[in-house]
């Protein structure tokens, strides 16, 4: 114990000395402070002394804790914490374990009667102090701002650290193990940032796919939902398209599609549902690049048209089955190309969704406004679903199978670390 | 646990260590340190010396490590609470002052809280840093480091202290004041390893040394021993004619193939003549023949080769594909 205590004290040294550390603190409290000057009132929005009218953005619309906590979970927590002070935290730690064994440095450790495993984890942990630190100071004043602002003293808040640390930690074990393979700071800082950009990216099309499908089950054109119902071209009649187990059921219309069915996530876009996907007997055949989209596709395929294609003189009988059999298959394809994108995902750290955890804890779906006119009900209504197909996967699976990449990445950085000679 | 007084604080059966497949960096090392003695490790660059000492403190995987260290297994991590290291290129975190340096890695080495503060205050004077105690090591000067580095090894209060390369970076003085924590080291009863370049510092320090050769001992033992086979005895003659000094001395002493009829080796050069024997008496039949053919002798005196002489002649005289071992080094037990 003596030993750890020692590495951590020795931590906070090496912080303490860093000027990054206080920068980055600072910045926080600046960003937390700045949430202050904002306002919500029954006019609208007011910064400072500037006053900004909305008809939407009003004490009538959204109530100020809302207000407040949208504020922090949609630009303090995500794109402060979870971008730029993150990538100033890098920066800060990611020459941890490339100068820890520089010649020299090393050797005064390994030397010591502390195992070596114990030293890399005890290093690791001590790392992850920096952002302990940075985001409990973060916390306490976004506790304090929803507080005294909003009037609302959520304790909620305080989820975001141990969400947070494990979030960065993702990162910081992707940062280790190059830092170990590489030997350089540099070099481990900008793989990483690759690495993220990279997970990022997933993530995105991940989310994108999953609107899609959203769209095209809740019947919303694209273009209708951005730019209102008629806008430059006939309107396009869109059929819902429910997945019932194994198969995709194209119905010529469910006419309650905003029963409270609606509220259930989306079927086959998560493991959610997993287990009922398997039992239901759906398998993607087992093939290589553009044949494993194939197969999926196929696979996905209902019965009946896959039945119709065996026997071309069956698919005359109807006069819009073509169409239909357009959309299902364009259907299919988004779903097999989500599959392989979300089983990518799942063995990647899930960043985003890990950050969004913080939302879940913080905000009920039931809390969230109506929007007024149509264009925005849809939008709306599309983002829920996906929101909720989002917020039906289990925190275990978020956290646990982005952990288990972090332990196997870890490990990897381990095992160089005990074997390698100084 | 403390290690029988009679059994050795070092013993080393077989250490062997091959980077990838081809570089055999050490073939195979036999060695023994006795409690309270100042050893010397030399060889020249490329040896394995590093190597070696890495080894011992577990800073480098053996291929193949048999013996023991301080009655331990060599590798045994607990064992190296026991032990102090000073590594040939220390660097100490810059953010650090000198005492929360040596604070540190005592911590590290399980030495508690108080002992800690007490020794670091100790060893801060003792190696002439405690004024610098509360300075950051990036203010520290490369001999200052180096002190410090001594300091840290001596933290635990090691029943053995293994040094790599003490005296690099500091100027005379320097080495004199780590000459003379050595010898109080000694005086101690502490068992130190030194691993050195400076043949000069490991002969006036050392009580036993080792030499390395491309990964193995070929020469091991006392420092007086390993230089007596070279002492000799210089009879220094007046100047005269260099024909004729040579003429006369060999009508003086019957040399038969630079031997002389009792055995000992005989060479002129110049105006000296070298006798090979460390016994005075061997000596003095030469002197008299020397002196009944009316030569002048300026001096007579014992001359014993430096362990540098030595370490060169060694060094310069092995095959680099099949060192000699002397001690029977290189065969696994």
């Amino acid at each position: 114990m003596m030993q750890i205590l020692a590495i951590f004290l020795d931590a906070y040294r090496s912080l303490n000395a860093k000027k990054m550390f206080w920068i980055v603190l600072a910045i926080s409290l600046l960003v937390v402070a700045s949430f202050l000057l904002v306002g919500i009132n029954e006019r609208g929005v007011k910064v400072a002394i500037w006053q900004f009218n909305s008809p939407v953005m009003n004490t009538n619309f959204v109530p100020p804790a809302l207000f407040y906590k949208f504020l922090l979970l949609g630009i303090g927590f995500p794109w402060y914490l979870a971008w730029l002070a993150t990538i100033l935290a890098l920066v800060s730690t990611a020459g941890i374990f490339p100068d820890l064994i520089t010649s020299g440095s090393i050797d005064l450790l390994v030397s010591k009667p502390i195992g070596r495993l114990k030293l890399f984890l005890a290093e690791y942990t001590a790392g992850l102090l920096f952002v302990t630190l940075q985001v409990t100071a973060f916390c306490l004043g976004s506790f304090l701002v929803l507080g005294l602002r909003g009037g609302t003293w959520e304790p909620g808040v305080f989820v975001a650290v141990p969400l947070m640390v494990v979030f960065f930690s993702y990162l910081f074990s992707v940062c280790v193990f190059l830092g170990m393979v590489t030997r350089s700071t540099v070099a481990a800082l900008l793989l990483t940032l690759l690495f993220w950009f990279g997970v990022f990216a997933i993530d995105a099309v991940e989310y994108q796919l999953l609107r899609e499908i959203t769209m095209k089950r809740e019947r919303v054109d694209r273009s209708e939902m951005w730019h209102g119902p008629n806008h430059g071209r006939r309107p396009r009649e869109t059929l819902p398209i429910e997945r019932n187990g194994g198969s995709v059921n194209l119905p010529g219309a469910k006419p309650d599609a905003q029963s409270a069915e609606d509220a259930r996530p989306i079927k086959g876009t998560g493991p959610a549902d997993g287990a009922g996907q398997e039992k239901s007997g759906v398998k993607v055949t087992r093939a290589v690049g553009k044949s494993l989209l194939k197969a999926a596709v196929e696979s996905m395929k209902p019965e009946e048209q896959r039945e119709k294609k065996a026997s071309p003189n069956a698919s005359a009988k109807a006069g819009n089955e073509d169409r239909e059999e357009d959309e299902g298959n364009e259907f299919a394809t988004l779903e097999a190309t989500h599959k392989i994108v979300y089983g990518l995902k799942t063995v990647l750290p899930k960043t985003s969704e890990t950050v969004k955890l913080l939302e879940r804890t913080l905000i009920d779906m039931a809390e969230l406004p109506e929007p007024r006119s149509d264009r925005r009900k849809q939008r709306a209504r599309v983002w829920r679903k996906t929101e909720e197909t989002i917020r039906a996967r289990s925190v275990a699976w978020v956290i646990g199978t982005s952990l288990a990449f972090e332990f196997a990445v870890l490990a990897c950085a381990a095992w160089i670390f005990c074997r390698r000679d100084y | 646990m403390t290690t029988p007084a009679d059994s050795p604080v070092i013993d080393l059966k077989h250490v062997a260590k091959t980077y990838g497949r081809k570089v055999h960096a050490l073939r195979g090392i036999r060695m023994q340190v006795h409690p309270g003695e100042v050893f010397g490790l030399l060889g020249p660059n490329g040896a394995g010396k590093s190597t070696l000492v890495k080894i011992m403190m577990t800073v480098v995987r053996a291929s193949r490590a048999l013996g023991t260290m301080l009655g331990r297994p060599v590798g045994h991590k607990p064992t190296l609470a026991r032990i102090g290291y000073l590594p040939e290129h220390r660097r100490f975190p810059a953010y650090l002052t000198g005492r929360q340096a040596l604070e540190h890695y005592a911590a590290l080495a399980n030495v508690d809280r108080r002992t800690r503060r007490r020794r670091a205050a100790e060893l801060l004077e003792l190696v002439g840093l405690d004024r610098w105690g509360k300075s950051k090591v990036s203010a520290y000067s490369k001999g200052m480091l180096q002190r410090l580095g001594l300091a840290q090894a001596m933290m635990n209060d090691p029943e053995l202290i293994v040094l790599d390369e003490p005296t690099d970076a500091l100027d005379p003085v320097g080495r004199r004041e780590v000459r003379d924590v050595l010898q109080g080291l000694r005086d101690r009863g502490k068992t130190v390893f030194l691993n050195s370049h400076l043949l000069s510092e490991v002969e006036r320090v050392c009580d036993r040394v080792a030499i390395l050769v491309l990964g193995k001992v070929v020469h091991q033992g006392m420092v007086d021993d390993l230089t007596a086979r070279s002492r000799h005895y210089e009879i220094e003659l007046g100047s005269g004619p260099a024909g004729r000094l040579q003429e006369a001395v060999r009508s003086a002493i019957p040399v038969e193939k630079g031997t002389l009829a009792s055995g000992e080796g005989v060479e002129l050069a110049g105006n000296v003549v070298r006798i090979g024997t460390d016994d005075p008496a061997r000596v003095q039949p030469i002197i008299d023949a020397l002196r009944s053919r009316q030569l002048v002798i300026e001096s007579v005196r014992p001359v014993r080769q430096s362990l540098e002489d030595f370490f060169i002649e060694t060094v310069s005289g092995s095959d680099d594909r099949s060192p000699v071992p002397r001690d029977g080094e290189g065969d696994p037990p």
